[in-house]
Protein backbone atom coordinates (compact mmCIF):
# COMPACT_ATOMS: atom_id res chain seq x y z
CA UNK A 1 0.00 0.00 0.00
CA UNK A 2 2.78 2.78 1.14
CA UNK A 3 4.68 1.15 -1.63
CA UNK A 4 2.24 1.98 -4.36
CA UNK A 5 1.65 5.23 -3.09
CA UNK A 6 5.40 6.03 -2.80
CA UNK A 7 5.63 5.05 -6.06
CA UNK A 8 2.46 7.38 -7.33
CA UNK A 9 3.87 10.47 -5.28
CA UNK A 10 7.58 9.51 -7.32
CA UNK A 11 5.58 9.40 -11.09
CA UNK A 12 3.29 12.59 -10.76
CA UNK A 13 0.39 13.77 -12.99
CA UNK A 14 1.53 12.33 -16.24
CA UNK A 15 -2.00 13.91 -17.87
CA UNK A 16 -1.99 16.84 -19.83
CA UNK A 17 -3.94 20.05 -18.79
CA UNK A 18 -5.37 20.50 -22.49
CA UNK A 19 -8.27 21.90 -23.43
CA UNK A 20 -7.79 24.02 -20.18
CA UNK A 21 -4.09 25.28 -21.02
CA UNK A 22 -2.57 25.04 -24.65
CA UNK A 23 -1.07 22.13 -26.05
CA UNK A 24 2.81 21.82 -26.28
CA UNK A 25 3.55 20.93 -29.84
CA UNK A 26 6.61 20.38 -31.43
CA UNK A 27 7.84 22.84 -34.53
CA UNK A 28 7.33 20.13 -37.29
CA UNK A 29 4.22 18.81 -36.40
CA UNK A 30 1.91 18.00 -39.12
CA UNK A 31 -0.94 20.89 -38.26
CA UNK A 32 -3.42 22.32 -40.71
CA UNK A 33 -2.05 23.49 -43.82
CA UNK A 34 -1.17 27.41 -44.25
CA UNK A 35 -2.17 28.81 -47.46
CA UNK A 36 -0.54 32.47 -48.04
CA UNK A 37 -2.66 33.47 -50.67
CA UNK A 38 -0.13 36.76 -51.55
CA UNK A 39 2.28 34.48 -52.70
CA UNK A 40 0.75 31.36 -54.13
CA UNK A 41 0.53 32.07 -58.07
CA UNK A 42 -2.31 29.09 -58.80
CA UNK A 43 0.37 26.78 -60.77
CA UNK A 44 -2.05 23.67 -59.29
CA UNK A 45 0.97 21.62 -58.53
CA UNK A 46 0.20 21.25 -54.99
CA UNK A 47 -3.86 20.01 -56.74
CA UNK A 48 -2.05 17.57 -59.17
CA UNK A 49 0.04 16.32 -55.65
CA UNK A 50 -2.70 15.93 -53.33
CA UNK A 51 -3.73 12.34 -52.48
CA UNK A 52 -7.25 12.98 -51.64
CA UNK A 53 -7.73 16.04 -53.99
CA UNK A 54 -8.28 18.04 -50.81
CA UNK A 55 -6.49 20.86 -52.76
CA UNK A 56 -8.72 21.67 -56.00
CA UNK A 57 -8.01 24.41 -58.83
CA UNK A 58 -11.19 24.25 -60.68
CA UNK A 59 -11.18 26.74 -63.65
CA UNK A 60 -13.85 29.02 -65.16
CA UNK A 61 -13.24 29.97 -68.68
CA UNK A 62 -16.20 32.07 -68.91
CA UNK A 63 -15.38 34.25 -66.45
CA UNK A 64 -11.57 33.85 -66.53
CA UNK A 65 -11.33 33.27 -63.09
CA UNK A 66 -9.02 29.89 -61.14
CA UNK A 67 -10.24 29.36 -57.60
CA UNK A 68 -7.82 27.96 -55.34
CA UNK A 69 -9.61 25.96 -52.57
CA UNK A 70 -8.83 23.08 -49.86
CA UNK A 71 -11.15 21.01 -47.78
CA UNK A 72 -9.68 20.49 -44.25
CA UNK A 73 -12.29 17.58 -44.00
CA UNK A 74 -10.34 15.50 -46.83
CA UNK A 75 -6.62 16.63 -45.92
CA UNK A 76 -4.77 13.53 -44.95
CA UNK A 77 -2.09 15.53 -43.46
CA UNK A 78 0.64 14.74 -45.75
CA UNK A 79 2.69 17.57 -46.26
CA UNK A 80 2.42 16.80 -50.26
CA UNK A 81 1.54 20.17 -51.04
CA UNK A 82 4.34 21.76 -48.83
CA UNK A 83 6.48 19.32 -50.78
CA UNK A 84 6.05 20.30 -54.27
CA UNK A 85 5.18 24.65 -53.86
CA UNK A 86 7.42 26.26 -56.14
CA UNK A 87 6.38 29.31 -54.08
CA UNK A 88 6.58 28.11 -50.68
CA UNK A 89 2.95 29.81 -50.42
CA UNK A 90 1.75 26.53 -48.39
CA UNK A 91 3.04 25.44 -45.79
CA UNK A 92 1.75 22.60 -42.63
CA UNK A 93 1.27 24.45 -39.47
CA UNK A 94 1.09 23.63 -35.89
CA UNK A 95 -2.91 24.41 -35.55
CA UNK A 96 -4.78 21.15 -34.78
CA UNK A 97 -8.19 22.68 -33.21
CA UNK A 98 -9.98 22.17 -36.91
CA UNK A 99 -13.65 20.43 -35.72
CA UNK A 100 -16.46 22.29 -37.16
CA UNK A 101 -20.01 22.26 -36.51
CA UNK A 102 -20.60 23.36 -39.69
CA UNK A 103 -19.07 20.96 -43.22
CA UNK A 104 -18.97 24.60 -45.28
CA UNK A 105 -16.41 25.61 -42.51
CA UNK A 106 -13.91 23.02 -43.60
CA UNK A 107 -13.21 24.85 -46.50
CA UNK A 108 -11.16 27.66 -47.85
CA UNK A 109 -11.08 29.35 -51.28
CA UNK A 110 -9.52 32.09 -53.03
CA UNK A 111 -10.26 33.46 -56.50
CA UNK A 112 -7.70 34.35 -58.75
CA UNK A 113 -7.92 36.09 -62.49
CA UNK A 114 -6.46 34.27 -65.77
CA UNK A 115 -4.51 35.77 -68.32
CA UNK A 116 -6.25 37.06 -71.62
CA UNK A 117 -3.78 36.40 -74.46
CA UNK A 118 -2.90 40.03 -75.91
CA UNK A 119 -3.17 38.76 -79.23
CA UNK A 120 -6.56 37.00 -79.45
CA UNK A 121 -8.21 37.72 -76.13
CA UNK A 122 -8.74 34.07 -74.95
CA UNK A 123 -7.57 33.51 -71.62
CA UNK A 124 -4.56 30.63 -70.97
CA UNK A 125 -3.18 30.93 -67.24
CA UNK A 126 -3.17 32.76 -64.38
CA UNK A 127 -2.00 36.20 -64.46
CA UNK A 128 0.00 35.86 -61.39
CA UNK A 129 1.66 32.80 -62.60
CA UNK A 130 2.27 34.58 -66.30
CA UNK A 131 4.50 37.47 -64.35
CA UNK A 132 5.96 35.74 -62.24
CA UNK A 133 7.51 33.25 -65.26
CA UNK A 134 8.07 36.05 -66.86
CA UNK A 135 10.04 37.72 -64.17
CA UNK A 136 12.43 34.78 -63.94
CA UNK A 137 13.11 34.66 -67.38
CA UNK A 138 13.67 38.24 -67.28
CA UNK A 139 17.08 37.26 -64.92
CA UNK A 140 18.50 35.89 -67.85
CA UNK A 141 20.77 37.58 -70.08
CA UNK A 142 19.88 38.53 -73.45
CA UNK A 143 18.58 40.52 -76.42
CA UNK A 144 15.25 41.21 -74.84
CA UNK A 145 14.51 43.95 -72.12
CA UNK A 146 12.19 42.50 -69.18
CA UNK A 147 8.94 44.76 -70.29
CA UNK A 148 9.73 42.81 -73.64
CA UNK A 149 9.79 39.54 -71.85
CA UNK A 150 6.38 40.23 -69.94
CA UNK A 151 4.68 41.30 -73.10
CA UNK A 152 5.61 37.98 -74.67
CA UNK A 153 4.52 35.79 -71.94
CA UNK A 154 1.13 37.03 -72.25
CA UNK A 155 0.30 35.81 -75.92
CA UNK A 156 -1.64 32.20 -75.96
CA UNK A 157 0.56 29.18 -76.55
CA UNK A 158 -1.77 29.58 -80.03
CA UNK A 159 -1.00 32.27 -81.17
CA UNK A 160 2.67 31.74 -80.43
CA UNK A 161 2.56 29.04 -83.20
CA UNK A 162 0.54 30.67 -85.20
CA UNK A 163 3.37 33.84 -85.13
CA UNK A 164 6.13 31.10 -85.81
CA UNK A 165 4.83 29.60 -88.63
CA UNK A 166 4.28 32.60 -90.40
CA UNK A 167 7.94 33.70 -89.20
CA UNK A 168 9.04 30.80 -90.88
CA UNK A 169 7.42 31.05 -94.05
CA UNK A 170 8.93 34.40 -94.36
CA UNK A 171 12.35 33.61 -93.97
CA UNK A 172 12.28 30.47 -96.36
CA UNK A 173 10.71 32.48 -98.95
CA UNK A 174 13.29 34.98 -98.05
CA UNK A 175 15.76 32.67 -98.67
CA UNK A 176 14.04 31.69 -101.55
CA UNK A 177 13.22 27.54 -100.62
CA UNK A 178 10.12 26.41 -99.13
CA UNK A 179 10.12 23.68 -96.00
CA UNK A 180 7.96 20.87 -96.93
CA UNK B 1 -17.55 21.65 -55.03
CA UNK B 2 -16.64 20.19 -58.52
CA UNK B 3 -16.89 16.95 -58.84
CA UNK B 4 -13.58 15.37 -60.25
CA UNK B 5 -14.90 12.28 -62.37
CA UNK B 6 -17.94 12.18 -64.11
CA UNK B 7 -18.92 9.05 -64.99
CA UNK B 8 -22.35 10.39 -66.64
CA UNK B 9 -24.28 6.92 -66.11
CA UNK B 10 -28.17 8.01 -66.36
CA UNK B 11 -29.21 8.92 -62.51
CA UNK B 12 -32.02 6.58 -62.86
CA UNK B 13 -29.32 3.74 -63.07
CA UNK B 14 -27.87 5.28 -59.57
CA UNK B 15 -29.00 4.32 -56.25
CA UNK B 16 -29.56 7.48 -54.05
CA UNK B 17 -29.30 7.46 -50.14
CA UNK B 18 -32.29 7.91 -48.58
CA UNK B 19 -30.69 10.73 -46.13
CA UNK B 20 -32.77 10.38 -42.34
CA UNK B 21 -34.07 13.90 -41.78
CA UNK B 22 -35.09 14.85 -37.82
CA UNK B 23 -38.52 15.24 -36.04
CA UNK B 24 -38.89 19.21 -35.29
CA UNK B 25 -39.26 17.53 -31.45
CA UNK B 26 -36.15 15.70 -31.84
CA UNK B 27 -34.28 19.00 -33.41
CA UNK B 28 -35.76 20.85 -30.08
CA UNK B 29 -34.71 18.06 -27.64
CA UNK B 30 -31.31 18.01 -28.94
CA UNK B 31 -30.28 21.45 -29.50
CA UNK B 32 -31.52 21.34 -25.22
CA UNK B 33 -29.19 18.32 -24.58
CA UNK B 34 -26.45 20.84 -26.16
CA UNK B 35 -27.01 23.72 -24.05
CA UNK B 36 -27.07 21.37 -20.84
CA UNK B 37 -24.54 18.67 -21.42
CA UNK B 38 -21.56 19.36 -19.60
CA UNK B 39 -20.82 15.84 -18.13
CA UNK B 40 -21.14 12.22 -18.37
CA UNK B 41 -21.53 10.95 -21.95
CA UNK B 42 -21.24 8.01 -23.40
CA UNK B 43 -20.03 7.17 -26.50
CA UNK B 44 -20.43 4.09 -29.04
CA UNK B 45 -17.85 3.81 -31.95
CA UNK B 46 -18.55 2.52 -35.54
CA UNK B 47 -16.30 1.56 -37.83
CA UNK B 48 -17.91 2.31 -41.21
CA UNK B 49 -14.79 1.04 -43.72
CA UNK B 50 -11.83 2.93 -43.07
CA UNK B 51 -8.40 1.69 -42.06
CA UNK B 52 -8.69 1.08 -38.53
CA UNK B 53 -5.80 4.25 -38.05
CA UNK B 54 -9.02 6.35 -36.02
CA UNK B 55 -10.29 3.80 -33.70
CA UNK B 56 -6.34 3.20 -32.73
CA UNK B 57 -6.50 7.00 -31.84
CA UNK B 58 -9.94 7.23 -30.20
CA UNK B 59 -8.22 4.60 -27.74
CA UNK B 60 -5.35 6.67 -27.24
CA UNK B 61 -7.37 9.38 -26.17
CA UNK B 62 -8.76 7.19 -22.91
CA UNK B 63 -5.09 6.77 -22.20
CA UNK B 64 -3.69 8.68 -19.03
CA UNK B 65 -2.00 10.92 -20.86
CA UNK B 66 -4.92 12.09 -22.74
CA UNK B 67 -7.38 10.82 -20.35
CA UNK B 68 -10.85 11.71 -21.63
CA UNK B 69 -13.24 10.26 -18.60
CA UNK B 70 -11.76 13.18 -16.80
CA UNK B 71 -14.58 14.77 -18.64
CA UNK B 72 -17.39 11.92 -18.16
CA UNK B 73 -16.59 10.39 -21.25
CA UNK B 74 -17.09 6.66 -21.61
CA UNK B 75 -17.01 4.40 -24.25
CA UNK B 76 -19.63 2.04 -23.87
CA UNK B 77 -20.09 -1.35 -25.99
CA UNK B 78 -23.76 -0.77 -26.97
CA UNK B 79 -25.16 1.41 -28.62
CA UNK B 80 -28.46 1.69 -26.14
CA UNK B 81 -26.14 3.37 -23.93
CA UNK B 82 -25.07 5.91 -26.08
CA UNK B 83 -25.44 9.78 -25.58
CA UNK B 84 -22.81 10.05 -28.82
CA UNK B 85 -22.36 8.11 -31.75
CA UNK B 86 -18.69 8.06 -33.19
CA UNK B 87 -19.29 7.43 -37.11
CA UNK B 88 -15.69 6.82 -38.58
CA UNK B 89 -14.74 5.48 -42.41
CA UNK B 90 -15.98 6.80 -45.08
CA UNK B 91 -19.25 4.58 -45.46
CA UNK B 92 -19.04 1.79 -47.52
CA UNK B 93 -21.97 0.30 -49.41
CA UNK B 94 -21.82 -2.92 -46.90
CA UNK B 95 -21.80 -0.38 -43.90
CA UNK B 96 -24.85 0.91 -44.50
CA UNK B 97 -27.38 -0.97 -42.69
CA UNK B 98 -25.10 -1.43 -39.80
CA UNK B 99 -24.78 2.07 -39.08
CA UNK B 100 -28.24 3.04 -39.71
CA UNK B 101 -29.07 -0.30 -36.62
CA UNK B 102 -26.72 1.62 -34.57
CA UNK B 103 -28.27 4.65 -35.28
CA UNK B 104 -32.18 3.41 -34.40
CA UNK B 105 -30.49 1.71 -31.68
CA UNK B 106 -29.44 4.81 -29.25
CA UNK B 107 -31.84 6.81 -27.52
CA UNK B 108 -33.45 10.20 -28.64
CA UNK B 109 -31.55 13.07 -28.39
CA UNK B 110 -28.27 11.59 -29.05
CA UNK B 111 -25.65 13.54 -31.10
CA UNK B 112 -23.65 12.21 -34.43
CA UNK B 113 -19.77 13.13 -34.34
CA UNK B 114 -18.51 12.44 -37.85
CA UNK B 115 -14.78 11.38 -37.29
CA UNK B 116 -11.41 11.42 -39.67
CA UNK B 117 -11.42 12.65 -43.38
CA UNK B 118 -13.04 9.59 -44.21
CA UNK B 119 -16.24 10.19 -41.90
CA UNK B 120 -16.07 13.84 -43.08
CA UNK B 121 -16.03 14.06 -46.72
CA UNK B 122 -14.86 10.38 -47.97
CA UNK B 123 -11.06 11.69 -46.78
CA UNK B 124 -8.68 9.25 -48.97
CA UNK B 125 -11.24 6.87 -50.57
CA UNK B 126 -13.75 9.57 -51.69
CA UNK B 127 -13.51 8.26 -54.78
CA UNK B 128 -14.03 4.62 -54.32
CA UNK B 129 -16.94 2.80 -56.13
CA UNK B 130 -17.95 1.40 -52.73
CA UNK B 131 -18.37 4.48 -50.70
CA UNK B 132 -20.87 6.80 -49.95
CA UNK B 133 -18.01 9.84 -48.82
CA UNK B 134 -18.79 10.78 -45.38
CA UNK B 135 -21.86 10.10 -42.84
CA UNK B 136 -23.47 13.18 -43.37
CA UNK B 137 -24.62 11.26 -46.78
CA UNK B 138 -26.92 9.12 -44.20
CA UNK B 139 -27.32 11.04 -40.61
CA UNK B 140 -27.73 14.20 -39.65
CA UNK B 141 -24.23 15.15 -38.63
CA UNK B 142 -23.52 17.42 -34.95
CA UNK B 143 -19.58 17.48 -35.13
CA UNK B 144 -16.70 16.73 -37.96
CA UNK B 145 -13.58 16.27 -36.56
CA UNK B 146 -10.97 16.55 -39.69
CA UNK B 147 -7.69 14.34 -39.31
CA UNK B 148 -6.30 11.41 -40.65
CA UNK B 149 -6.04 10.04 -38.00
CA UNK B 150 -6.99 13.06 -35.79
CA UNK B 151 -4.83 13.30 -33.12
CA UNK B 152 -5.92 12.56 -29.08
CA UNK B 153 -5.81 16.70 -29.15
CA UNK B 154 -7.61 16.98 -32.07
CA UNK B 155 -10.43 14.50 -30.62
CA UNK B 156 -10.40 16.31 -26.98
CA UNK B 157 -11.37 19.43 -28.69
CA UNK B 158 -13.65 18.04 -31.33
CA UNK B 159 -15.56 16.38 -27.53
CA UNK B 160 -14.89 19.87 -26.12
CA UNK B 161 -16.64 21.53 -28.66
CA UNK B 162 -19.79 18.87 -28.46
CA UNK B 163 -20.06 19.98 -24.85
CA UNK B 164 -19.90 23.66 -24.74
CA UNK B 165 -16.45 23.88 -23.36
CA UNK B 166 -14.69 25.17 -26.36
CA UNK B 167 -15.23 27.36 -29.12
CA UNK B 168 -15.30 26.34 -33.07
CA UNK B 169 -11.96 28.40 -34.17
CA UNK B 170 -12.21 27.46 -38.18
CA UNK B 171 -14.78 29.50 -40.30
CA UNK B 172 -15.35 29.19 -44.16
CA UNK B 173 -12.91 31.54 -45.46
CA UNK B 174 -13.30 33.11 -49.05
CA UNK B 175 -10.99 35.79 -50.50
CA UNK B 176 -9.79 37.01 -54.05
CA UNK B 177 -6.94 38.51 -55.85
CA UNK B 178 -6.22 42.03 -55.57
CA UNK B 179 -5.74 43.80 -58.68
CA UNK B 180 -1.60 43.81 -59.51
CA UNK B 181 -1.01 41.20 -56.85
CA UNK B 182 1.95 39.82 -57.77
CA UNK B 183 3.29 36.72 -56.00
CA UNK B 184 7.14 37.38 -54.60
CA UNK B 185 9.37 35.37 -56.47
CA UNK B 186 11.83 33.93 -53.52
CA UNK B 187 15.43 35.36 -53.48
CA UNK B 188 15.17 37.68 -56.51
CA UNK B 189 19.04 38.72 -56.62
CA UNK B 190 20.33 34.84 -56.61
CA UNK B 191 20.02 33.60 -60.06
CA UNK B 192 17.23 31.16 -60.56
CA UNK B 193 19.90 28.48 -62.28
CA UNK B 194 21.52 28.49 -58.65
CA UNK B 195 18.70 28.76 -56.43
CA UNK B 196 17.07 25.73 -58.06
CA UNK B 197 20.26 23.93 -57.62
CA UNK B 198 20.82 24.77 -54.27
CA UNK B 199 17.35 23.77 -53.54
CA UNK B 200 17.58 20.62 -54.85
CA UNK B 201 20.75 19.49 -53.72
CA UNK B 202 19.13 20.89 -49.76
CA UNK B 203 16.20 18.38 -50.37
CA UNK B 204 18.44 15.66 -51.17
CA UNK B 205 20.37 15.65 -48.43
CA UNK B 206 17.46 16.41 -45.88
CA UNK B 207 13.97 16.23 -47.20
CA UNK B 208 11.51 18.67 -48.07
CA UNK B 209 10.91 20.31 -45.07
CA UNK B 210 14.19 20.60 -42.92
CA UNK B 211 16.10 20.37 -46.68
CA UNK B 212 14.15 24.33 -47.51
CA UNK B 213 14.57 25.84 -44.16
CA UNK B 214 18.41 25.42 -44.64
CA UNK B 215 18.24 26.80 -47.86
CA UNK B 216 16.42 29.18 -47.20
CA UNK B 217 18.79 30.29 -44.25
CA UNK B 218 21.53 29.38 -46.50
CA UNK B 219 20.59 31.81 -49.49
CA UNK B 220 19.28 34.53 -46.91
CA UNK B 221 22.58 34.58 -46.21
CA UNK B 222 24.19 35.03 -49.13
CA UNK B 223 21.82 37.63 -50.50
CA UNK B 224 22.87 38.96 -47.47
CA UNK B 225 26.35 39.14 -47.86
CA UNK B 226 26.78 40.93 -50.75
CA UNK B 227 30.72 41.10 -52.07
CA UNK B 228 31.70 38.98 -48.60
CA UNK B 229 28.87 36.19 -49.24
CA UNK B 230 31.50 33.54 -48.07
CA UNK B 231 32.03 35.00 -44.91
CA UNK B 232 28.42 35.33 -43.82
CA UNK B 233 28.16 31.84 -45.04
CA UNK B 234 30.81 30.75 -43.02
CA UNK B 235 29.29 32.62 -40.05
CA UNK B 236 25.83 30.41 -40.47
CA UNK B 237 27.94 27.17 -40.75
CA UNK B 238 30.23 28.46 -37.23
CA UNK B 239 26.77 29.46 -35.60
CA UNK B 240 25.08 25.99 -36.54
CA UNK B 241 24.87 24.25 -32.76
CA UNK B 242 23.35 20.81 -34.61
CA UNK B 243 26.25 18.95 -36.39
CA UNK B 244 23.80 17.93 -38.95
CA UNK B 245 22.54 21.11 -40.23
CA UNK B 246 26.76 21.91 -40.13
CA UNK B 247 27.40 19.18 -42.58
CA UNK B 248 24.96 20.33 -45.22
CA UNK B 249 25.42 23.80 -45.20
CA UNK B 250 28.96 23.08 -45.92
CA UNK B 251 27.68 20.97 -48.62
CA UNK B 252 25.88 23.68 -49.82
CA UNK B 253 28.82 25.80 -49.42
CA UNK B 254 30.85 23.16 -51.69
CA UNK B 255 28.30 22.97 -54.39
CA UNK B 256 27.77 26.80 -54.51
CA UNK B 257 31.81 27.67 -54.93
CA UNK B 258 31.39 24.69 -57.66
CA UNK B 259 28.33 26.22 -59.14
CA UNK B 260 30.10 29.51 -59.50
CA UNK B 261 33.39 28.77 -60.71
CA UNK B 262 31.69 26.52 -63.62
CA UNK B 263 29.63 29.64 -64.33
CA UNK B 264 33.01 31.34 -64.66
CA UNK B 265 34.51 29.41 -66.94
CA UNK B 266 31.44 29.53 -69.16
CA UNK B 267 31.47 33.25 -69.00
CA UNK B 268 35.11 33.48 -69.85
CA UNK B 269 34.10 30.90 -73.25
CA UNK B 270 32.12 33.20 -74.42
S1 LIG C 1 1.73 24.74 -55.45
FE1 LIG C 1 1.96 26.62 -54.21
S2 LIG C 1 1.91 28.30 -55.71
FE2 LIG C 1 1.12 26.47 -56.77
S3 LIG C 1 -1.11 26.61 -56.47
FE3 LIG C 1 -0.33 25.36 -54.77
S4 LIG C 1 0.02 26.82 -53.10
FE4 LIG C 1 -0.19 28.03 -54.98
S1 LIG D 1 -1.32 17.95 -46.62
FE1 LIG D 1 -1.65 16.36 -48.18
S2 LIG D 1 -3.86 16.00 -48.17
FE2 LIG D 1 -3.53 17.92 -47.06
S3 LIG D 1 -3.80 19.49 -48.62
FE3 LIG D 1 -1.60 19.03 -48.55
S4 LIG D 1 -1.30 17.44 -50.15
FE4 LIG D 1 -3.51 17.54 -49.71
S1 LIG E 1 -9.59 9.14 -41.63
FE1 LIG E 1 -7.57 8.30 -42.12
S2 LIG E 1 -7.01 7.16 -40.26
FE2 LIG E 1 -9.22 7.52 -40.13
S3 LIG E 1 -10.14 5.68 -41.04
FE3 LIG E 1 -9.91 7.20 -42.69
S4 LIG E 1 -7.97 6.71 -43.67
FE4 LIG E 1 -7.98 5.69 -41.66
Amino acid sequence: MFKTIKEVLRTGNATVKYPFAPLERPQDVRGKPEHNHVKCMVCSACAVACPPNAIQTPLDMREGTKTWSINYGRCVFCGRCEEVCPSKAIRLGTEFELAVMTKEDMEELCVYHLQACTQCGSHFAPAKQVAYVARILAQGKDTNTAAQKLEYAKVCPKCKQKYDVQRLMEQSKEEGEWLC
Amino acid sequence: MAVLIDHEYPSRLQYKLDRITLDESIIKAKSALLNSIKRSVYLYRIDCGGCNGCEIEIFSTITPVFDAERFGIKNTPSPRHADILIYTGSLTRSMRMPALRAWQGAPDPKLVVSYGACGCTGGIFHDNYCVWGGTDQLFPVDVYVPGCPPTPAQTIYGFAMALGLLEQKLQRSTSAELPGELAPLPFEAIPYKVRTAIERKARVLSGYRSGKDMSNEFMAALESGGEDALISIQALISEASDPRKREVLTELKTELCALTASMEACYEQQ
